[in-house]
Order: C-alpha cells, then sequence, then structure tokens
C-alpha cells in the first residue's frame, strides 16, 4: 500500500508539474464550458415551462438555470477525464510509456495518479465558476445537505473510475482523436445534461444507460429538486456503486491486456 | 498568375483531402449537425412537445422550431468548415514544413486562398447535402423556399465567412495554436449568432459583440431565404451589412497575414 500511495503522489506530481503552466486548460475546462453552458441556457429560452409541469414537475422559468448547473457540473467533471485520458496517450507519443511499463510502479497507482491530478488541476475553475453562479441565481432552496455531499462524493468516484478506466482504454491505440468525437458531443446529449433521460425513447435511452454521467445527473438533480432522502436513493446508488465495480474490474482486466499485447507486438512507441 | 495560384491550390488541396486525411473532419462535422439537431429534435418533441414561447414567434416570425434550429446548424457547420479549412492552410503549410518552399515560390497569396476557399466549398456543400437527408426526417421544411434569394444568401454568406476565415487565420499563423482559437471561436460564434434560439433573448452586451460577427446576419438571411421566401430587395440591407462586415475582416485579415508571414518564416525553428 505505500509502495501504491509513493506512485500514486509521483504520477499526479509530475502530472502537476506538466501541466500547471498550460494555459489551454483555462479554455478547455473554464472557457469553453462557460460558453456551452450558456448557450445551452438560452437554448431553453423560447419554451413555454408551463406546458410540462406534469412531466418534469421541477422544471420551470426559476429552476433551469440550477437544472442545467448541475448536469454541466457534473459533466465537467467526467469531460476533464476524457481530456486527461487523451493526454495520457501521448506518453506514447514522447517515448516515455515505454518507461513506465519498464518499472515496477503499479500500472492502476499510475493512472489513480493521473485522474487525481486532472481532477485538481482541471475543475477547480469551474468549480468556481458554478458556486458564483449558484450565489448569485440559484431560486432552488437546498434540501438535505448530507444526501447531497454523499452524492456528490460519488460523483467524484465515479468520474475518477471513468476517468481510469478511458486512460486504460488509450493505452490500446494511437488513434485517441477518434474515441474523443464520439465521446464528446453524444455524451452531453445522452446523458440527459440538458434533456431528462426518462423522456429518451428507449433506443436513445439504452445509449445513455451506457455513461456512468447519466446516473450522477439523475442523482444529483433528484437529491437537489425531489429532496429526495437516502433511503429513496439508495437504488440509484447501489447502481452507481456496481457501475463502479464494473469499472475497476474493467480497467485492471484492460491494463493488463493492453500490457500483454503491447509485450507480444513489441511496439509500444509506435503502434 | 492569380487564376493559376488558384488553380494550383485547389487541385493540390482536392488530392490533399482525398489522399492524406480521410473522411475524420468530413464526419465529424456532419455529426456535429446531427447531434445538434438531434438534441433539439428531443427537446421540442419529448420535452416540451411543441409548446413555445409567444415570443419564439415575436421574434422570429414563424412557429417551425424545427426548420429553424436546422438552418441554424447547417450554417454553423458552413462556417466551421470554412474556418477549419481556410484559416487553417498556413499553419498547416507550417506545419507539414512546406511553408518555406511556398514563400518561395512566386504565387499570388489571394489567389492561394481562393482557391483554399473554393476546395472546401465544395466539400462542406457535400457536408451540408449530406446532412439534409438526416434534417428532412427532423422536419426540415423547403416548402416556401426562395431559389434566387437563397443563392444569393449563400455566395454573400460565403464571401463573409471568406473574410473572417482570414482574420483567424493571422491569429493562428501568429500563435501557432490551431485548437484554442478555433474552439473558442466556434462556442462563441454558437452562442451570440442565433444558430438555434433568437438572439433576442441573449443580454444586451452579447448582442452587440455577435453584431459585429456576420454569422448572425448571414443566418438571418439564409432563413429569411428558406423559411420565408422573400425576395432579394427585402434581404438589401442585410446583404449590404454583411458585404462590409465581409470586407472588413478581409482588409484585416489580409493585412495581418502579410505582416504575420514574416514572422512565421523567421520563427519557423523556434
Amino acid at each position: 500500500m505505500k509502495r501504491f500511495m509513493k506512485v500514486v503522489r509521483a504520477e499526479a506530481r509530475k502530472q502537476f508539474k506538466n501541466k500547471i503552466h498550460n494555459i489551454w486548460v483555462v479554455f478547455s475546462m473554464l472557457i469553453w464550458p462557460v460558453l456551452a453552458f450558456a448557450a445551452a441556457y438560452f437554448q431553453f429560452k423560447p419554451f413555454a415551462f408551463e406546458a410540462i409541469t406534469e412531466k418534469v414537475s421541477y422544471l420551470n422559468d426559476e429552476s433551469i438555470m440550477t437544472y442545467l448547473m448541475i448536469g454541466y457540473f457534473a459533466m465537467v467533471f467526467f469531460r476533464s477525464f476524457v481530456q486527461s485520458a487523451w493526454e495520457f496517450s501521448s506518453e506514447r507519443i514522447y517515448g516515455t510509456l515505454e518507461l513506465i511499463y519498464l518499472s515496477p510502479a503499479n500500472r492502476i497507482a499510475v493512472i489513480l495518479g493521473n485522474a487525481i491530478a486532472s481532477l485538481l488541476i482541471n475543475v477547480w475553475m469551474f468549480v468556481l465558476f458554478m458556486t458564483g453562479i449558484y450565489v448569485l441565481f440559484n431560486h432552488v432552496p437546498l434540501m438535505n445537505v448530507p444526501v447531497l455531499v454523499l452524492a456528490l462524493i460519488m460523483m467524484v468516484l465515479m468520474s475518477i473510475l471513468w476517468g481510469m478506466l478511458l486512460n486504460a482504454l488509450f493505452l490500446f491505440t494511437r488513434d485517441s482523436g477518434m474515441l474523443f468525437t464520439v465521446l464528446e458531443e453524444p455524451m452531453e446529449l445522452f446523458a440527459g445534461v440538458k434533456i431528462p433521460v426518462e423522456l429518451f425513447p428507449l433506443w436513445a435511452k439504452g445509449i445513455g444507460l451506457a455513461f456512468p454521467l447519466t446516473y450522477v445527473i439523475r442523482l444529483l438533480r433528484e437529491v437537489v429538486f425531489l429532496g429526495r432522502s437516502l433511503l429513496e436513493v439508495s437504488s440509484l446508488f447501489y447502481t452507481c456503486i456496481f457501475i463502479c465495480t464494473i469499472m475497476f474490474v474493467a480497467t485492471v482486466f484492460i491494463l493488463k491486456w493492453g500490457e500483454k499485447h503491447n509485450a507480444i507486438t513489441g511496439d509500444m512507441a509506435l503502434f | 498568375m492569380f487564376i493559376k495560384s488558384i488553380k494550383a491550390t485547389f487541385i493540390r488541396d482536392w488530392i490533399t483531402q482525398l489522399r492524406a486525411y480521410p473522411m475524420h473532419f468530413f464526419i465529424g462535422n456532419v455529426l456535429t449537425v446531427f447531434y445538434t439537431v438531434l438534441g433539439a429534435f428531443f427537446m421540442y418533441h419529448l420535452l416540451f412537445q411543441g409548446h413555445l414561447k409567444e415570443s419564439f414567434e415575436v421574434y422570429t416570425g414563424t412557429t417551425d422550431y424545427m426548420t429553424y434550429v436546422i438552418i441554424g446548424s447547417l450554417a454553423y457547420a458552413l462556417v466551421v468548415r470554412t474556418l477549419l479549412n481556410v484559416s487553417r492552410s498556413l499553419v498547416t503549410e507550417l506545419r507539414q514544413g512546406t511553408l518555406e518552399s511556398l514563400m518561395l515560390a512566386p504565387f499570388s497569396r489571394l489567389g492561394y486562398f481562393i482557391g483554399n476557399m473554393l476546395q472546401q466549398m465544395i466539400t462542406s456543400l457535400g457536408e451540408v447535402f449530406l446532412s439534409m437527408i438526416f434534417c428532412f426526417i427532423f422536419g426540415l421544411s423547403l416548402s416556401s423556399i426562395n431559389g434566387v434569394t437563397f443563392v444569393v444568401s449563400l455566395v454573400i454568406t460565403l464571401y463573409a465567412y471568406f473574410g473572417l476565415s482570414l482574420c483567424l487565420g493571422a491569429v493562428m499563423l501568429y500563435t501557432r495554436d490551431t485548437y484554442i482559437s478555433q474552439n473558442t471561436l466556434f462556442l462563441f460564434i454558437f452562442l451570440v449568432s442565433g444558430v438555434i434560439f433568437p438572439v433576442e433573448y441573449l443580454p444586451q452586451s452579447l448582442n452587440i459583440i455577435g453584431a459585429c460577427l456576420p454569422v448572425r446576419d448571414s443566418i438571418f438571411a439564409l432563413r429569411a431565404a428558406v423559411m420565408n421566401g422573400v425576395s432579394i430587395e427585402s434581404l438589401y440591407t442585410t446583404y449590404v451589412r454583411l458585404f462590409l462586415l465581409g470586407t472588413g475582416y478581409f482588409i484585416v485579415g489580409y493585412s495581418a497575414i502579410r505582416k504575420i508571414e514574416r514572422i512565421a518564416l523567421e520563427k519557423i525553428f523556434g
């Protein structure tokens, strides 16, 4: 365990040193999400909320800002890990991936360190922005804060595991741009960042269920808007924990498999 | 010389498009339209079941939300595509290592960019037509289109986008970055240009900046041509504004590029 933590710390520190001066994080993790968030807010403006009160009871002119905030807040967490995984694949291009594989460092520890670093570097700005927006515009009184805190912890946990899974996947292929195309826009649409997944047709629901973000957003919205107690959302919590387990097992498996694959083909840097 | 440059660039870009960059941007751009339109479709039909505020009709003069959004999305795809190709052309040369040899050749800069533009116009119009296939499924209606107005609007639109793309190209060549500048501009255009919602909902300050970009007027003109079938005369002021904006951006962008070219060449190894 001590060695494990050492690797996590070392990798996190490395990423920190690598990225902290990088101005583009400001754009990808603050300015772009803010612009997208604003566009989503105004996209709702032409619609009459009175018509849907029986369908989505909590959605109205006042709550829409908070509603979208939850979606984008959670999405930025997950997206930050898509991005960190994408950057991790540059280890292959720099030729440092081989060095990692040659060292006795625990692979899980390496990608966990990577994920934690990106959590710290990437999302704090957006968290600040969201807090500001919340203080200024929120019309939804906060109910049962302890459950909300639990839900937020679940969000962070799930997004970290999501990041680790992606990291493991990216080690497989050089063509990481493709995964980016698949994960960016569809995640925003199908995970219910703007539109509740419950209203989707079956096929779209199916796609949505594949994204862990879907469950997190649902959990957060149920807690914030409907004031659900821990007991009422316990099944959602269990689902989340179940997905976390699957993601973790998959990560371990993919990492082992990928390393074996690379060892056989022997073209770690070039493949 | 001028025509020769256009032709040469056109042919070269065409070959590059076919051989070096397999469908990546092409598919990416069509998918962006798809997701935007699908998102709007879900929102309109599933969430709100067609219930629009009255203000939407007041601002836009229509209740056909889907056609409104689809035309906006297609125009947005067009501007993204133009900016992606024309703006990136010189910085791509720099990255490929061909900028030096290009600058040694006695070519017409303007011809180069126009050739570039013409080539990308064909690809992006191809994308737009491909996208239209699923747009019809989502409810695009062309029943009241005025063909002549549409073509004139499209030509002036492309002219204005061309000017804007030269400005972005200058920024890209100077900063040697494409990712940050292009994505920031795209998202900003998406927010302020009335792509999927009327700009009247935006706060005043954003509207002032939005009016300085040609995208808003171009989308207005294209919508008017397709949805209301208006005559050319009624869009006269919009056309003049688009033309002036396009020319303004063109002059600024073109002269900036001429200056930055030299800096870029000096920094080629640094």
